[in-house]
């Protein structure tokens, strides 16, 4: 659901922005191109026309690359801009004065839409495209003011095809920016739905499998108590470990607080249950921060020497996790005897590297991995 | 509570008061000090911060739970007067400990795994103002990614990682290569770099009392820092 909103989005963002390319490229072939032909007779300098017909097209050409790649305009717009208005310049030098806001002036229609293109999903669009726009418009009426062109008429017709001119384009890099955004928030909403999903789903999954543990330990303490009714001796050190055992079972139920299961953690938690249902006393201390996500073969590495080393605890038991960003560290002690250890480290093919040690009757095992490429 | 460090450096034996809520925690401790004469004595307990205050201790060994109620927020409070503080607690979480060592305590004991000997030790160091690190808080400290956080050097890192999850510091020594002694160095500078950073030090007085409690210099050295401080040469 929430994928397919994204792909929605994404696809509103690519659509729009190649939408004004396409509107350059109809207005630039299908008018500019025509005129530029069809009128050659009537233009003062016509190659000159050309040439700022081309220049157009580059500059076109440069938008739509980055428009296609990104959905949004050049990195560097500045300089573009200012060859886009030198079009408009060469295009009104190119006409005989009079056909000023005629039909073959077609420069100061068309480079709006350039500057659309430009501008398109820039942080500070609005800003840009009115200073294109507006500059566009100054040009026309310092052409317009050298060739003696301001009596009533001349001023009606600029005012007329500017303020068109600037609606369309305004008006449809606006609508767009509007499809956008809404777009965008109904994928963050997506988002945050899924999300609360998850943590819902999570949370239940975790209060399911506490209610089995707790289900498990009850049962424990009713056996304890029931033996205690009946005659066990308390100083029997059978029957003490026993109570021990179970209050520390239950104490780690009680102090747990990691609301989202990770895998390592279960996996862990799994082989600790099992190691305690054979009267293994076994200290957990939290585990607190979040784990940072491993990569395929990496949990298992990290788990497989000291998971051996906990299976294999005769009395006693201690798991730790620790866990950065960039590192995370699994170690189990234990007072295994039979568990063979390498003096040297042993270097999995994951990355992973597991010490061994014996001391005073106890092994202490640790896998580590490193994250290799921590800027990641 | 409220005596300061720097007045009254600990003589004779050591005085604890305990805040604790579970009678049986209260006289598991006790028993733990044994009876006087013992280096450490319990000289007050009670359910509440309250129930202790306005008694002289040399170190306040608390519980963060009362009542089912944490008082990681207090614990900052209780520091600011001088008062050594030992976090006393099954909330072994990484950021609980950072929480109230940021806050000023001098240790953060796990009752998960504490033992007469690492509790007496704790108590000890702590009322001698040198630096201690327990298991939890070496983990609470190897793992700190916060902007802020103290720059650790790798050994430093490496040392309280294995520190946390080995059985001793023997076994770090022989697994790093080096000397138990250099090992409780690694650990000691790490602390002492947390404490600095941890605790804000304004001014250069503050500073100079961190360096005292972190066992950086030594009090009868003050007098020369003074003098190198108010020296008025280049900068």
């Amino acid at each position: 659901m929430t994928e397919e909103i994204e792909q929605v989005a994404q696809r509103y963002a690519r659509y729009t922005a190649l939408g004004a390319a396409v509107i350059a490229a109809v207005w630039h072939l299908g008018y500019d191109l025509t005129v530029t032909l069809t009128g050659w007779p009537a233009y003062r300098l016509p190659w000159l026309n050309v040439a700022a017909w081309l220049v157009y097209t580059a500059v076109f050409a440069v938008a739509l690359r980055s428009l296609a790649r990104e959905s949004r305009g050049p990195a560097r717009i500045r300089e573009l801009a200012v060859v886009t208005l030198a079009v408009d310049v060469m295009g009104i030098v190119a006409i005989e004065p009079r056909e000023l806001l005629g039909i073959s002036d077609w420069a100061w229609g068309s480079i709006g839409w350039i500057g659309v293109m430009l501008v398109w999903g820039r942080p500070r669009w609005r800003r840009e495209l009115i200073a294109i726009l507006a500059a566009n418009a100054a040009v026309m009426l310092a052409a317009m003011a050298l060739t003696g062109m301001l009596d009533r008429v001349a001023i009606s017709k600029y005012l007329v095809v500017i303020v068109g001119g600037i609606t369309m384009q305004l008006g449809y890099t606006w609508g767009c920016h509007l499809l956008r955004t809404r777009a965008e928030d109904a994928v963050l909403l997506a988002r945050r739905l899924a999300a609360d999903d998850a943590l819902r789903e999570s949370a239940q999954r975790i209060h399911t499998d506490r209610l089995r543990r707790y289900a498990a330990i009850r049962d424990v303490a009713e056996e304890l108590l029931q033996q205690l009714a009946d005659g066990a001796d308390p100083g029997d050190p059978q029957v003490r470990d026993g109570c021990t055992a179970g209050a520390m079972r239950l104490r780690r139920l009680i102090t747990e607080r990691e609301d989202v299961p990770d895998e390592l953690v279960s996996a862990l938690r799994e082989r600790i249950e099992a190691a305690e249902r054979r009267k293994v006393m076994v200290t957990v201390p939290p585990f607190g921060d979040y784990l940072p996500c491993l990569p395929d073969g990496v949990r298992e590495d990290l788990l497989r020497a000291p998971v051996r080393a906990l299976d294999g605890a005769r009395t006693r038991a201690r798991v730790t996790v620790s866990a950065m960003s960039t590192m995370v560290s699994v170690a189990v002690v234990a007072d295994n005897d039979d568990l063979p250890v390498s003096a040297a480290p042993v270097r999995e093919p994951s990355g992973v590297v597991v010490t061994y040690q014996r001391q005073g009757g106890e092994v202490w095992v640790n896998s580590i991995w490193q994250n290799p490429s921590p800027g990641r | 509570m409220g005596q300061q460090h720097l007045a009254e450096p600990v003589t004779g034996p050591v005085t604890v008061a305990l805040v604790e809520d579970h009678q049986v925690v209260v006289d598991g401790v006790r028993s733990w000090f044994g009876p006087p004469p013992s280096p450490v004595e319990l000289v007050a307990e009670g359910p509440t911060i309250e129930a202790v205050q306005g008694v002289e201790a040399d170190v306040l060994l608390l519980d963060l739970n009362l009542n089912g109620t944490m008082v990681v927020d207090r614990v900052a409070e209780l520091c600011q007067g001088g008062q050594r503080v030992i976090v006393f607690s099954e909330h072994e979480e990484p950021e609980t400990v950072r929480a109230v060592l940021d806050a000023g305590a001098s240790a953060f004991i796990g009752k998960g795994r504490a033992t007469r000997e690492s509790c007496l030790e704790t108590i000890m160091e702590v009322a001698a103002d040198r630096p201690t690190v327990t298991p939890p808080m070496a983990q609470a400290i190897a793992t700190d990614e916060r902007p802020h956080r103290p720059q650790l050097s790798d050994k430093e890192r490496e040392a309280l990682l294995f520190w946390f999850q080995s059985m001793s510091k023997a076994s770090v020594a022989a697994r790093m290569g080096i000397k138990e002694r250099t090992v409780r160095q690694y650990i000691d500078r790490a602390r002492v770099k947390y404490a600095a950073a941890g605790r804000p030090a304004p001014t250069k007085e503050k500073l100079l009392i961190c360096a005292i409690q972190d066992g950086l210099i030594q009090p009868d050295e003050v007098t020369i820092y003074t003098s190198l401080a108010a020296d008025p040469g280049p900068r």
